[in-house]
């Protein structure tokens, strides 16, 4: 325990700041990412807030609760981020510290990440290239599994029914001591999604029942923790997830394409604590495996990572590391290894009560060659702060990449090994104001400008196509978000809302006269807004939440766009039913409560008005 | 998109049918869509987004996505080919359907949509459809169940038969109750009787079938090699006569027919050269000039005899609309304009 105090004194800073290391003493360490990230973003949704997701997929929470932009290609099917204006491709993902996108595809389906995995989920907005590495062009997602100490012992099982025959179950277990932590979760998922819709694809759209569109998902989490003797830590998580899916087609076609992903993930960190410092040395391995209709493809890449992190005196931190992964995939169409080192620091200074700032730099290379070198700098600036309210400038500037996926590498035929790095120079300012007092305000207003060069496209040459550095893009947009809660008596009540402007636009294409110039990416909204309302008075609670896509183009000279939609949500929680020791927590949840309508892609059908219901017994 | 001498035979029946109704209806006139030029767009893998676009070639007024226009929903395939019998125009769509509509109005009047996987073209014969269709991938994406289709009705219905063939069918061609399949992948071309509904006959044939034509009353094979093209014509009898070969490399079975027995065939080197070109060849007389045209992003070819003028499509790799630009007799650019997406082909009328 007294190692843990110790953390907090040292790592400690002006709360004003937002990095303080709020950390529970029976917690166990985990980095925080906004330590270095001054200048910067970041959204957080603990395990209460997840709860309203179990049985969902990350993807469900990030297109309703975030400005991503999710493309989901129909119900529980390929979902992968839009952040910023930038691809699939170009938000990074992490678990516990490893980046877990796909070393081939380069990026997630969000679909096959389930909340019900996860104990909390931070979305960092923009480039973040120099503090998290590869593929953080658009931002990052950090997934973690939180452990605690001294707890005894727990245990739920929960099962949910719902709409389009979802089924879903959910078992966790944990033991903890002063010494020693684990938890364990099992969960399956089936949706049948058998869910009613209106075929445009057939003479007379009449109205039909989806027939290709069935998930199933089963894993496995595991954690431990060991506080080994009063200065060292151990840590390791494991995850295994694998679901198969029926490929649902879109409109006009009758493809019975199957699918099936499995995913291994563990990682092992040891963390000292010195006087004021952190030693972390963390190993780890992903292994994927996807089969499409029989091909298989399967990747493994094993990370070996070890930083040091010093608090010398309250204005100065400094952390440094250096990161070794080796990749091996062998897909259908080609094999190979890949191996990258990347060394990087971080520093954080503060000049002043009211001053952070922050210095991190990156060099990653793969291969023989060198990724762009990523610096970024980072200002949080207090301009005042008070009993009543506070108002937070934030500004960082900084450059993102890309490594070219193994795909766009080696794919046969047309695998490019040329390919450069996709890269990118971005910069954003922001305030953050807040007002307390009986009920709470906070406005948080961002503007930001990226420019990405070398974006990589497919394109055909005769028969086969073929990745190249073709295009420019220049992406700059607004965030704005707000949130206000209070009492009224014994009600809880809270209201956030948000809204986001982004322009993304191609500057160079295939060509002078490309027709995409100038205009917003394929499938990346100019607007996008969310809000939610919840109350709760004696262990019931419930929300009506919304959001809302704005128009987007099916392709990029933007011939054809996809209307607008909004979409609500609500759900309704009792959590006071009690027997003795155990709680039988309930909840129930309508989805796109309107029965709306909607396409996210162009003739990808989506599910309208469903009901879940959701029992669990808790000990 | 092909040379259809079954309009013949249809438009006999027909009239047949019409006089034994008693009840000749007065000659209708041309419909809105059944004069100019008929633009295919293939669309997109995955995005289904394949359309007709309309050209009026003399005052060169362009309608868009003339499907869904005309029929308030979108097309929702791959457009594979177009083939116009009677008034009657077929969209083929490699997606699994063929849509039905009427040529003038574009208006639907029926659909093949169940029992197809990957249709590639269409005949008529009599009251019946032939569909040529390559048949489901297997684990290693091959075709080893391709079949023609039959559907026993003018207006769509269900596939009621299917006849095993070769892999991969592309181009059908109707020869009075026979139907020519080029069966492209293992280079035979397989006879159909439309009434037995069976293969009677298999023909081994030089190089890749591609596309069936007629010249006086015969009926011709565009085949092609790597470093050669092969046309081949046929007896009355069902036998091959000749097979005359020229020196074209990497054509990709797209051809464009012209005035003055001139043939205009795409080429592709491929990757990783990668360059296109338009050659201009004569079967019966002795024109070859193999880079008549160069470029790259060539996807589809047609040629409108009554003004004399070469059509050529660039998909323009597919990441939004293509464009068409037309040459004249001698090859020289006269104007471009933007289609659809995927642009594979046009319909003269």
């Amino acid at each position: 325990m007294i190692l843990l105090l110790w953390v907090v004194s040292f790592f400690g800073s002006s709360p004003m700041v937002q990095d303080t290391v709020v950390l529970a003493e029976v917690e166990v360490y985990a980095p925080k990412i906004e330590r270095f990230a001054q200048g910067q973003k970041i959204q957080v949704w603990d395990k209460k807030e997840l709860e309203n997701y179990e049985g969902r997929a990350l993807a469900d929470l990030l297109k309703e609760r975030s400005p991503v932009f999710v493309r989901q290609y129909g119900a529980g099917m390929l979902a992968s981020p839009s952040f910023r204006g930038t691809s699939a491709g170009n938000t990074a993902l992490f678990w516990n510290g490893l980046p877990i996108n796909s070393p081939s595809l380069g990026q997630s389906d969000l679909s096959i990440l389930p909340i019900q995995a996860i104990d909390q989920v931070s979305l960092q907005f923009g480039n973040a290239g120099a503090l998290f590495g590869n593929e953080a062009i658009g931002g990052s997602l950090h997934l973690q599994n939180q452990l605690q100490f001294s707890k005894g012992f727990h245990a739920s099982l929960s099962q949910q029914f719902g709409s389009f025959g979802a089924f879903k179950t959910g078992i966790q277990g944990s033991f903890s001591n002063e010494i020693f932590s684990s938890s364990t979760k099992v969960y399956r998922e089936f949706a049948k999604n058998n869910f009613p819709y209106q075929d445009l694809g057939q003479i007379g759209t009449p109205e039909v029942k989806e027939d290709h569109a069935q998930f199933k998902q089963i894993g496995f989490v595991q954690d431990f923790g060991w506080n080994i003797n009063s200065n060292s830590q151990l840590k390791a998580a494991f995850w295994l997830n694998k679901s198969n899916r029926e490929i649902q087609p879109v409109m006009g076609s009758n493809t019975n394409d199957l699918q099936e992903d499995q995913s291994f993930r563990a990682v092992l960190d040891y963390y000292r604590f010195g006087s004021g410092s952190v030693w972390n040395l963390k190993t780890g391995l992903v292994k994927d495996q996807l089969d499409f209709n029989g091909s298989l493809s399967r990747t493994d890449q094993y990370f070996l990572a070890t930083d040091y992190d010093q608090t010398f005196s309250e204005k100065l931190a400094i952390k440094g590391g250096i990161r070794f992964t080796q990749m091996q995939a062998d897909l259908s169409s080609y094999s190979t290894s890949d191996q990258r080192i990347e060394i990087y620091q971080s520093t954080k200074y503060k000049p002043s009560k009211d001053i952070t700032l922050s210095l991190n730099l990156r060099e990653l290379v793969y291969q023989d060659q060198f990724a762009p070198f990523a610096p970024s700098i980072g200002l949080d600036w207090g301009l005042w702060n008070n009993e009543s309210s506070s108002l937070l400038l934030q500004s960082s500037f900084g450059r993102g990449f890309k490594v070219p996926t193994l795909n766009d590498r080696f794919w046969e035929p047309g695998g490019n090994p040329n390919l450069l790095p996709e890269e990118s120079w971005s910069g954003e300012i922001g305030f953050l104001w807040k007002v307390n007092g009986d009920s709470q305000w906070s406005n948080q207003l961002t503007y930001y400008r990226m420019s990405v060069d070398n974006w990589i496209i497919w394109l055909p040459q005769g028969s086969v196509w073929i990745p190249e550095n073709i295009k420019h893009v220049s992406n700059q947009g607004i965030e704005y978000q707000g949130e206000t809660s209070g009492k009224l008596g014994s009600l809880d009540w809270g209201i956030d809302w948000s809204y986001t402007w982004s322009r993304a636009v191609t500057t160079s294409g295939i060509g002078e006269t490309d027709p995409a110039i100038g205009k917003q990416l394929p499938y990346t909204p100019q607007h996008q807004a969310n809000a939610k309302i919840r109350v709760s008075r004696d262990g019931i609670s419930t929300y009506l939440s919304t959001f809302f896509v704005g128009e987007r183009s099916v392709t990029a000279d933007n011939p054809r766009m996809m209307p607008s939609y909004q979409l609500f949500n609500f759900g309704l929680a009792y959590d006071q039913l009690k027997w003795r020791k155990l709680a039988f927590p309930v909840r129930f949840q309508i989805n796109n409560l309107f029965n709306t309508d909607y396409q996210v892609l162009y003739l990808r059908a989506m599910p309208g008005r469903s009901f879940q219901f959701n029992l669990s017994i808790r000990i | 998109m092909k040379l259809k001498f079954n309009q013949l035979v249809g438009a006999l029946a027909l009239s047949i049918f019409f006089f034994s109704c008693e009840n000749s209806e007065p000659e209708q006139p041309l419909g809105a869509y059944e004069q100019g030029i008929l633009i295919m767009n293939e669309g997109n893998f995955g995005t289904n987004d394949g359309e007709v676009y309309h050209l009026d070639p003399s005052t060169l007024t362009l309608k868009p996505n003339v499907f869904e226009t005309e029929n308030l929903r979108p097309f929702a395939g791959l457009l594979e080919d177009m083939v116009t019998v009677n008034g009657t125009l077929y969209l083929v769509a490699n997606t699994g359907k063929v849509e039905i509509v009427d040529a003038g109005t574009f208006k639907s009047l029926g659909a093949v949509s169940g029992g197809l996987d990957q249709p590639r073209s269409l005949e008529v014969v009599g009251s019946k459809l032939f569909i040529s269709d390559y048949g489901p991938y297997d684990a290693s994406y091959n075709t080893p169940d391709s079949y023609v289709a039959v559907v026993d009705g003018l207006n769509g219905g269900m596939v009621t038969k299917k006849i095993e063939v070769s892999n991969k069918p592309e181009d059908l061609i109707a020869f009075g109750k026979y139907i020519f399949v080029a069966g492209s992948e293992e280079g035979k071309v397989e006879i159909i009787d439309a009434d037995k509904e069976e293969v009677i006959k298999v023909l081994e044939v030089d190089g890749r079938p591609a596309q069936f034509f007629e010249i006086d009353g015969k009926v011709w094979l565009y085949s092609t090699g790597n470093d050669e093209v092969y046309f081949q014509s046929f007896h009355m009898d069902l036998t091959k006569a000749t097979t005359n070969s020229l020196p074209v490399a990497n054509a990709t079975g797209r051809i464009a027919f012209g005035n003055d027995n001139l043939y205009y065939l795409i080429t592709s080197t491929g990757w990783p050269e990668y360059q296109d070109g338009v050659s201009r060849v004569s079967v019966l007389g002795s024109e070859l000039d193999l880079d008549w045209i160069t470029g790259s992003g060539f996807y589809g070819i047609g040629y409108d005899k009554a003004r004399n003028e070469l059509y050529l499509a660039n998909s323009n790799g597919f990441q939004g609309n293509g464009t068409v630009t037309v040459y004249d007799a001698d090859g020289t650019e006269k104007r471009d304009f933007e289609v659809g997406r995927g642009p594979s082909g046009f319909l003269f009328y």
